[in-house]
């Protein structure tokens, strides 16, 4: 390997190409603004708190918890106020008037008898403020049709075998309350920082389709099954 | 994305039967355009994301409020359905991408034609040395 001079800076690789989606992208946007369906300035704010937002406040949130009973009870009381302490205004999310209806934010506590799993049936609502934004599968017909039917069935295709004396409870987000869930703090993380903690709590484990283990850090990678039938919204 | 929805959205849909008829511009598009996932392997580049998805997303929030010319529940519901049929194997987001092209054409909230100009002219620009 050739040893780097003082100061060299190696630039991360690029895509040296203009693709046509990006260029679909910006002539859509552009269209849209001309048009006067938003202003060039509704787009940056939405852009800049899209670029914003992560899992790591609500990993926070989780590892604070395990950490400290009377925020534990606060979470589980009242996401909303517990979500502040983590750096998050539920209510004004993007500082700028919010576009949606962050009404309310339930914490779901797991426990050795009973698991959570968050789906937005209707389309793919998500606790976006304090999780980031959804990965492709939360989006699926597929995933929100199967897990409140067959909720058992879906966790294990996400690795997450449960016995069977472990209830499942299935949360459906809606127009007033987006959910994560809290899961259990796992063996063999006795003495651990909050920062440590909070490493462990996935995305996923936040979702509900996984449980934190202390040699993890990274949501695994999942292949995205398309639906069986088609969808209809005849509804 | 995170969509969040009003009741009143549900009744607003246009098209809700699964019929979508192609879009010739954006099916030129579907078939040709190199998708993230090869550019990104190809050039070594380990963002999971293409750039523009932030904007993408941008795009589709700023379309809910105000003026509300495309309601959530509307889009979402015209992407599962063209993302199972005209534009099932894109992958995301450029299938997010193309349905969200497509939906605002049916919706009438522009045109083929103009949107194929406007491309033409972003083309030229995002290209030129």
């Amino acid at each position: 390997m050739a040893k780097k001079s003082p100061g060299e800076h190696k630039a991360a690789p690029m895509v040296e190409e203009v693709s046509d989606f990006e260029i679909l992208e910006l002539a859509v946007r552009e269209l849209a603004i001309e048009k006067g369906l938003f202003t060039a300035d509704d787009h940056r704010h939405f852009t800049e708190f899209a670029h914003s937002i992560g899992p790591l406040p609500a990993a926070r949130l989780v590892a604070k918890a395990w950490l400290d009973p009377k925020f534990k009870k606060l979470a589980l009381e009242d996401g909303v106020t517990a979500s502040k302490e983590v750096g998050i205004d539920w209510l004004n999310p993007t500082g700028f008037g919010t576009p949606s209806d962050y009404t309310d934010l339930r914490v779901l506590e797991d426990t050795p008898t009973v698991k959570h799993v968050v789906v937005c049936t209707l389309c793919s609502c998500y606790p976006r403020p304090i999780l980031g934004h959804s990965p492709e599968w939360y989006r699926t017909p597929n995933y929100r049709r199967r897990i409140v039917r067959w909720p058992r069935q879906v966790l294990s295709e996400f690795g997450l075998q449960l016995p069977e004396n472990v209830e499942i409870r299935v949360e459906d987000s809606n127009q007033k309350c987006r959910f994560m869930v809290m899961p259990m703090r796992p063996d063999g993380t006795e003495d651990w920082s909050e920062e440590e903690l909070a490493a462990i709590v996935t995305r996923d484990c936040l979702i509900g389709v996984a449980l934190p283990r202390p040699d993890r850090k990274q949501n695994a990678q999942r292949p995205v099954h398309k639906a069986i039938h088609p969808v209809q919204h005849d509804h | 994305m995170g969509g969040t929805h009003k009741e009143s959205d549900a009744g607003d849909s246009n098209n809700t039967s699964g019929e979508y008829a192609s879009i010739a511009l954006l099916e030129q598009i579907r078939r040709r355009g190199r998708v993230w996932r090869d550019l990104s392997a190809q050039y070594g580049v380990e963002n999971p994301d293409p750039p523009w998805k932030v904007c993408l997303e941008g795009t589709c929030e700023a379309l809910a409020v105000q003026a509300c010319a495309l309601p959530v529940l509307e889009r979402r519901w015209a992407e599962d359905e063209l993302s199972e049929t005209l534009y099932q194997g894109v992958p995301f987001p450029e299938r997010q991408l193309l349905a969200l092209a497509h939906t605002m054409i049916e919706r009438g909230l522009f045109g083929e034609d103009e949107l194929a100009r406007r491309i033409e002219k972003v083309g030229e620009r995002l290209n030129s040395v």
